[in-house]
Formats: C-alpha cells, structure tokens, sequence
C-alpha cells in the first residue's frame, strides 16, 4: 500500500477530485493548508500597507491506495494539479506498514 | 420470564405507532409496560432481603410517563438509611441486572430521603428529576416522608434550583447556536425541542410549589400541541432507529413522509418549525424573566433603560411595549416604528407587542402591498447598530413578510446539501448578523473585513441584498434570476431610490461571484482578476460584494469561515482592488457611436469609472453644466442629497491648485468633504464633484447661502478671489481624542498605472486636509489627474494619480512631494 500526499492548489481542488472519481477513488482526507516552497511569498500594497504574503493557502490531500494503483492514482493528480505554472504544489509517496478498520478490525487492503 | 414479556410487548407497542402514529398511547402503554416489569423485578430481588425501608421511585421522563421506546429509565431507589442501602447491594444488583437485561437502559441513583433534598450544584438533573417523582413500590411510608420534605425544599431553595437549571438551558441552547432552524434537528436537545417544552414544566412546577403541595405543569393548549407533534416525531425515531436516536436526519425527514403519506416532506418540516418556534419562545420569556429577577445589578440597569420610552414606546423590563396597542389598526407604520426602536437601542418587543402584531398580520400584509415610499422607515431598522435584533424580531412577528411577501417562499424552507445548517430565512437572518459580529472579531484574519465594514456607507443596500439574496430558492428556478427579480419587485413597490435599487440587483446578481472565484481561479492570476474586476466595475461594488460574500460563507455554518477562507476571500479583494485602482487612469471611455455627437464629445476620454459611479441623469445634468461652462469659463451647481450637499464644477480652464481651491473655499464656510472626486477627459476639459456636510447647517438655515457658495466657488476658481484670503480667519478644528489618532501614511505607486504615479494618503480627516494635501501637490509642480476621496469616521482616505509635466513623477519630484505631503497631514 501507499500513502499519497498532495499539496495542491486551492482552486484546483474540485477538478482534482472529480478526476480521481473518475478513476474510481473517492475516500481522502483533505485539509486547508498554509505554506510556500520555491514559489515564496509576495507583497501587496493596500492603502499604503505592504502585506507579506509569504504563507500560501494550499490544498492538502492525503489518501492510501493499493500499491499497484499507485501510479495510476499519482499521473491522473497531478494532470489535474496542473497549470504549468509556478506554485502548482508537490506529490509525496510513502510506503505504508499497515491500514486497520476501527469499526470492525479489517486489516490490509481491505481496510482501504 | 420478565425479560422476553418486556422485549415482545416493546415491539407491539412499536407496531401499534407505526401504523397509528398515536405517540400518546405509545408513551403512555410502554410507561405502564415498564411499571410492570420493574414492580415484579423489586419483589422478586430487593424486598425479599428488606421487606421495609426501601421505595422505588420512578423520575425523570418516566416519572412523568413519557418514555420513549429507548429513553433511559430513571429510577430512584430510596432508602430509609445508609446501612440498609450498603447491606443491599447484592439484592440491588441482582435487581438492576434483571433490568438490563429485560433490554431497559436504567440509570439509577440509590438515595435516602435527606440526600434529596440537598441542592446539588453540580448535579442540577438529580434535583430536577425529582419534580417528576412517582411512587412505583416498597415502603409507602417512607415515600411519604420525601413527598413531605420536598415541596418544603423546593420552596427554600427555588432560586438557586431555577438559577441553575437556566444556565444549563443557556449552554444547551448555545451548543446549537441559540436558534431552532436546523436543517436535520435533535428533536430532543436543540432549542424549541422537548427539553425545552419540559423546562417550562419544571419552571411553573416550581414556581407554583408552596410548603405542603408540589405544583403541577400546566401549560397551555399551543404548548401541548408542540409538545404532542414532538413526540411523535421521537417516538418514529426511536422506532425506526431501534435505538435513542433524537436526530431528525433528512432520511428520516423522507421516511416518515412516506410512512404516513404526509407529503413533502419540506411542508411538514416547516410545521416543526412553528411547533419549535412556540416552544424556543415560551422558554426564552421563562428563562428572561427568572434572569432579571434574579440580578439586582440587571434590576437597576432595567430601570435605567426604561428612561428610553418615548410617546409611542414604554420600556418595561427590558421590553419594548405599544403604549397604545389599539393604535396599530389606523396606523400600520407604528409596527415599522417599534422595529426602528429595537434597532435603535437593542430592546426586544414584549410578548404582547410580538401577540398584537402577530394577530394584525394580514391587515398589515393589505397595507404593505400597495406602492409606498417605505425605503427610508427601513433604512434606520436596516442598519442602526441592533440592526439584526430588528430584523429577527421582524422575522418573529410575521411582520417581514407582511412588508415583504417575495420572502413567503423561503420561510422556514429546508434546502438539503452537506453544508447548510439552517433553513434558507434563518441562514439569511445569521449572515446579516455575521456582519455585525465583525466589530468583536479578534481573530486577526477578519480584520480587514473588519476595517471594510466600517467603511461601507450606504450600508441599507448591502443589508437589503442579503435580506434577499436567496430569497429565490425553492422556486425552482436559477435562484440568483428569481431572487433578483423578488427584490426588484419589493423595492419598486417601497420605493427605493434608483441607484440603491441598481446597487442592490448588482450584488444579488453576483453574490456567487467571488465565492465560485475564490473555488475555481487563481486568485494570483491577473486574467482571472481582471474577469472579475470587469464584473464588479467599482471599489465601492468591491468593497460591498466582499462583504455580502462573507457574510453569506459564515452564515452556512459557524464553522465554515476559517481563517485559512477569510484569507483566501481578502486576498481575491486586495488583487481585484489593486486592478480597479490601476485601471481606474489607464482605462479610458471609447467612443460609444450610438450616443448623440455632444454626449460622445462629453464621455470621449473620461475614465470608465466614470460611467460606472454615474446615473444617465447625472451624466445628462453634466453635460448642461459643460454647455452652460462655455459661456462664464465655469459652472457650478449645488444641490442637497439626503444628508449631505453635492457639488459639481465643469470647467475647461485647468490651472494649477484648481482642486485645492475648490476644496478650500468649502472649509472656508466651515464645510466637511466627504468624498470627492476629480476628472478630466482628453479635451482638458475637468468634472470635479464633491460631496460634503454641513455640521453646523448654515447651508439649511440660510438657503442664501448655497447662491453666496456657488458664485464664491465660480470666482475663485476664474481667479477672482483668493482662497488663501478666505481661509485665513478659519476658526482651529477640536482634535479627537489621543485614543483615536489615526497614523499617517503616504505611499507612491509608480506601476499601478500606466500613465501617472498613485499617491495614497490615509490619515485623520480634518477640516482643510483636502485643500492643504491638494495645494501640497500643486506647489510641488504636480497635476492631479484623477482623484479618489473617501472619509470614513475621522478617517480620511485619498487616492491621488498625480503627473509632472505629463508624466509620472521622478524620484527626486516624490520625495519633495512626500515631504510636503507629511507636513499637510501633521496634526495642526
């Protein structure tokens, strides 16, 4: 199993999921983000203020698919991530040890 | 044996409601059911071991013999001492296992009869519970004893037990956001539900408790109606869940439709509104009344708020009442009056004035439907500073209905999706609150909001435009078209000024916009921005959009605007502001070919914002004023506009430090600006206006004057007249309070337009401040192309797009102008 781990877009983020429906995964946790990678930050002047932009608000998403999908699941996030254009976010893939369903202890892929 | 007869006898009595929905006799049979089983489990566990000193006592719901399928039993086991309750504990347990597995959820409690009656602070349910005590089995005796002591106890210590068991009604009632228009309700829990209808049970059982005779609950006939419609929606929910479920779920919503074919669902849910309504406001008046009697502070600031009564209104316990009911038949208006009068000083109407106006509701809808010139009895009631008290008192009565019937089809309508929590008109009524709440925010992510909602003036248009901005939902068309039209249709027939009227379509129209931005664009992207700042036209339209938009994201549920979505939403208004801002002196009119020849001569070369913060009429007006210009050099009209007077110049003789003049000779007759702004188009030709007031209403009571003005404005600018002479012997303005200073900052912005530098000045307004920042830029050699002046409060903010012989100014030219800039805007 893998655990994949996209920092995206806000604005991105409905095409995105309609994307991975489209391939058949539609359970992920997604949670509002602050950061910046290379992109940084930038200022904007409102009434004679500079406002530092240096924390972006992302997307993230997180979802554990079976490690044979992986791919499938990586190539279609990121078409639908993108725009070509600096700040599109990042894609992390983890090995996972183990996935356990609280409610009725389903182990492996089953839990998934 | 005892357990399979409760377990068979639970599932008749299920069977009986369903087919019946006869809740009454389902409480009432299983209330009977479980008399039996626990009668037959105490003789055969507990009085065995100890024939006498033991009572079993049902309480709670039990007690008073309305157990739900599901619900708890209560039970008090009562003991004659300590010892025999310790020395039974086998007998107890064996009792109490019998019990739970009979499938019974018992909660017990095992007390003698001088534990009942302590106050148990941090137990307020025991003391509570035992108002509904009833004698089940066991020693009679020793039940008289309690049922002696405790009419005695509640007697003594009815404040504190009411105290109590208010704030805990208080934090129930916060939990679910203080209001009963949930979308999928705890029949049992949220406000208006049966916890509710039971608190006013406890509260007039209490009150009415002397020494020697507990009181009893009745209520009357509306609340036990509510009461009955209720419980048979918990009893179909414990029914069809096979558990405690108190969650009217939109699948239950459907399924008991469908149980007992009682058609849309969404009809009879807005019938649990109303039962809810009667039951929130009945405990809300208890729960007020027990308050105010209970602090002697709150006494003396009531006595104090009674000072505010007026000739229509007596204040009376922190209520507002009709002096004169009866004087509402001949005069409908008087209900917009009391309505002014609680957004005016946040006082509530009392019961009686909610009752009289609620039984005029249909007479008041005949006098509402005819055409009126309603719009400025609203104004006040939509923005004086307990604006959403009015507005929900208005919602309570019927009386916003009554003035607005479009708003009929969104009463108490559920709209099903995953975000909403409240019915469309409750959802509307918490947005325009959200605005309100702004003045409190501390988070700093709603700062800014903060800051925009001080500066939005008009504020009527915006809060009418959330009044209305769903108000098409469930008419099954676009919302957005339907709720446009609605609003249209109520403000032709109230009267609402035109320009208020566009302002209002405008934001209904796009109350989407920035939303579905802030969802699908990149805010960072200047195509998308400029999409968007060709849709909003102006900064004041912005600024509006901006707010209406958070409004409505906080209102869908509390937790939906976090900081992470408020910067998101500011972010969008900072980047579609900075491209208003910048194209306001590079983006120019065109020639429009379909205009008259001296309409497209007039336009040709003004700024588009022109057109947009412009009426046909006023365009019209000015180009009378260019023809009448030609003949004297100048022209100069004057005229009064609600609170405030509007100036306007044309001129084509541009010089040097004209702004300035026109500015100073206002100061000089004592004149506060308040906005203005300057034009020019590509002939030289220059529109000023400027909108000022007039404190000390010399203008008004000396109508002589507006002609004095006017011809001094025309002299001064032909150089007739020096304003230097005229501001000379200007008396020294009084300085707000060190509090209140507001810092200066000057800023330059040589990108933001293509042609001139952006100079921007936020700093205390005073009198002369434009004339002194203008005769700043004059002297400095700068030509002021297109100016922006907003005041807000003490607050001054100025947008300058300045040239230097046509261009923008260098940085050497900046530096002395932000110098002579710094030393205008010092505190005199």
């Amino acid at each position: 199993m893998k655990k994949i781990e996209a920092i995206i877009q806000p604005f991105k983020l409905d095409e995105v999921k309609e994307a991975l429906k489209g391939i058949g995964i539609d359970g992920m946790t997604i949670s509002e983000v602050r950061g910046h990678g290379r992109q940084k930050g930038h200022k904007e002047v409102y009434r004679g203020q500079e406002y530092n932009v240096d924390l972006l608000p992302k997307v993230k998403l997180e979802m554990v698919v079976s490690s044979d999908r992986s791919d499938e699941v990586i190539k279609t996030l990121a078409s639908a991530a993108r725009t070509g254009k600096i700040g599109d976010g990042k894609i992390f893939v983890y090995d996972v040890a183990e996935a356990i369903r609280i409610r009725n202890d389903d182990r492996g892929e089953s839990a998934l | 044996m005892i357990v399979e007869k409760a377990r068979s006898s639970l599932g008749t009595i299920q069977q009986e409601f369903l087919a019946t929905g006869d809740s009454l006799t389902a409480l009432a049979e299983r209330t009977a059911q479980i008399d039996g089983v626990v009668t037959e489990a105490a003789s055969a566990f507990l009085f065995p071991a100890a024939p006498s000193g033991i009572a079993v006592l049902a309480v709670g719901g039990y007690g008073r013999r309305h157990l739900f399928p599901y619900s708890d039993v209560d039970l008090l086991l009562l003991f004659e001492s300590e010892r025999l309750a310790l020395h039974s504990r086998e007998p107890i347990s064996a009792f109490l296992q019998t019990l739970w597995d009979a499938g019974m959820r018992v909660s017990h409690s095992v007390r003698t009869p001088a534990e009942c009656t302590e106050v148990h602070n941090d137990n307020i349910e025991l003391n509570v519970s035992l108002l509904d005590q009833r004698y089940l089995t066991g020693d009679r005796i020793l039940y008289a004893k309690l049922a002696d002591k405790l009419p005695r106890f509640i007697t003594a210590n009815r404040d504190s037990l009411i105290r109590n068991l208010s704030q805990l009604t208080r934090e129930r009632h916060t939990k679910f956001a203080n209001t009963f228009y949930h979308l999928e309700p705890n029949v049992k829990e949220t406000p208006g539900s049966l916890r509710d209808y039971q608190l006013l049970c406890w509260l007039t059982q209490m009150r009415e408790t002397e020494p020697g005779h507990l009181g009893q609950a009745e209520l009357g006939p509306e609340l036990n109606k509510a009461f009955r419609f209720l419980a048979r929606l918990r009893c179909y929910l414990h029914a069809r869940s096979g558990r405690d479920n108190n969650v009217l779920s939109f699948e239950m919503q459907d399924a008991m439709a469908d149980q007992w074919r009682d058609g849309d669902p969404a009809q009879w849910m807005r019938e649990y509104y109303q039962h809810a309504r009667t039951t929130y406001r009945a405990a809300l008046h208890q729960l007020e009344a027990n308050e105010a009697q209970s602090s002697s502070l709150f006494a003396q600031f009531r006595d104090w708020r009674s000072r505010l009564s007026n000739a229509d209104f007596s204040v009376h316990r922190e209520r507002a009442h009709f002096r004169s009911p009866q004087r509402l038949e001949a005069e409908p208006d008087l209900a917009l009056k009391l309505f002014e009068f609680v957004a005016r000083h946040g006082i509530r109407p009392s019961i009686e004035a909610v009752q009289k106006i609620e039984s005029r509701r249909e007479p008041l809808r005949e006098y509402f439907s005819e055409p009126r010139a309603l719009w400025p009895s609203l104004v006040p009631i939509l923005t004086l500073p307990h604006a959403p008290e009015a507005l929900s008192a208005m919602h309570e009565t019927g009386a916003i209905t009554a003035l607005f019937p479009e708003l009929d089809g969104i009463e108490c309508l559920v709209v099903r999706d995953f975000y909403h929590r409240y019915t469309v008109d409750e959802h509307t009524l918490v947005a325009i609150q959200a605005l309100w709440s702004l003045d409190q925010a501390s988070d700093p992510a709603l700062k800014p909001f903060c800051d925009l909602w001080t500066e939005i003036s008009p504020a009527a248009p915006l809060v009418f435009a959330i009044l209305f901005h769903d108000s098409g939902k469930g008419s099954g068309e676009d919302h957005v078209v339907a709720s446009r039209r609605l609003a249209e249709s109520a403000m032709k027939r109230i009267r609402v000024p035109d320009q208020e009227q566009e302002t209002v379509c405008f934001l209904i129209a796009k109350h989407l916009a920035l939303s579905a931005a802030m969802q699908s664009r990149d805010v960072f992207d200047p195509q998308a921005v400029r999409d968007i700042a060709h849709q909003v036209e102006t900064v004041e339209r912005l600024k509006a959009l901006t707010l209406l938009t958070y409004a409505d994201i906080s209102a869908v549920n509390p937790t939906v605007m976090t900081p992470w979505r408020a910067q998101r939403l500011w972010q969008l208004y900072l980047s579609v502001y900075n491209e208003l801002t910048r194209e306001l002196e590079t983006e120019r009119i065109d020639s429009d070919a379909s205009a008259s020849p001296e309409r497209r001569a007039f336009l040709q070369g003004f700024p588009t914002r022109y057109l947009r913060t412009h009426t046909e009429a006023e365009i019209d007006q000015h180009i009378v004023l260019e023809e009448r210009s030609r003949k004297r050099g100048v022209a100069v009209d004057i005229h009064k506009i609600e609170t405030a007077y509007q100036l306007t110049l044309v001129t084509a003789s541009d010089r040097p430090g004209l702004f300035a003049a026109v500015a100073g000779t206002l100061s000089s007759f004592g004149l506060n600006i308040l906005k203005a702004e300057a034009f020019s188009n590509r002939r030289g030709l220059i529109l000023d206006t400027f909108t000022f007031a007039d404190p000390s209403r010399t203008l008004e009571l000396n109508p002589s004057e507006v002609d004095r003005l006017t011809v001094i404005v025309e002299r001064v600018i032909t150089g007739k007249t020096d304003v230097r002479e005229l501001l000379r012997n200007r008396p020294k303005p009084v300085l707000p309070s060190r509090h209140a200073r507001i810092p200066a900052t000057v800023s330059f912005d040589n990108d933001a337009s293509g042609t001139a530098t952006l100079v921007e000045i936020v700093a205390e307004d005073r009198p002369g401040l434009l004339y002194d920042l203008a005769s700043a830029i004059a002297q400095t050699g700068g030509n002021i192309e297109v100016v922006l002046i907003d005041t807000q409060a003490h607050k001054a903010i100025d947008v300058f797009y300045v040239t230097a012989s046509g261009r923008k100014l260098d940085s050497q030219r900046q530096a002395s102008l932000d110098a002579a800039l710094r030393r205008a805007v010092e505190p005199m």
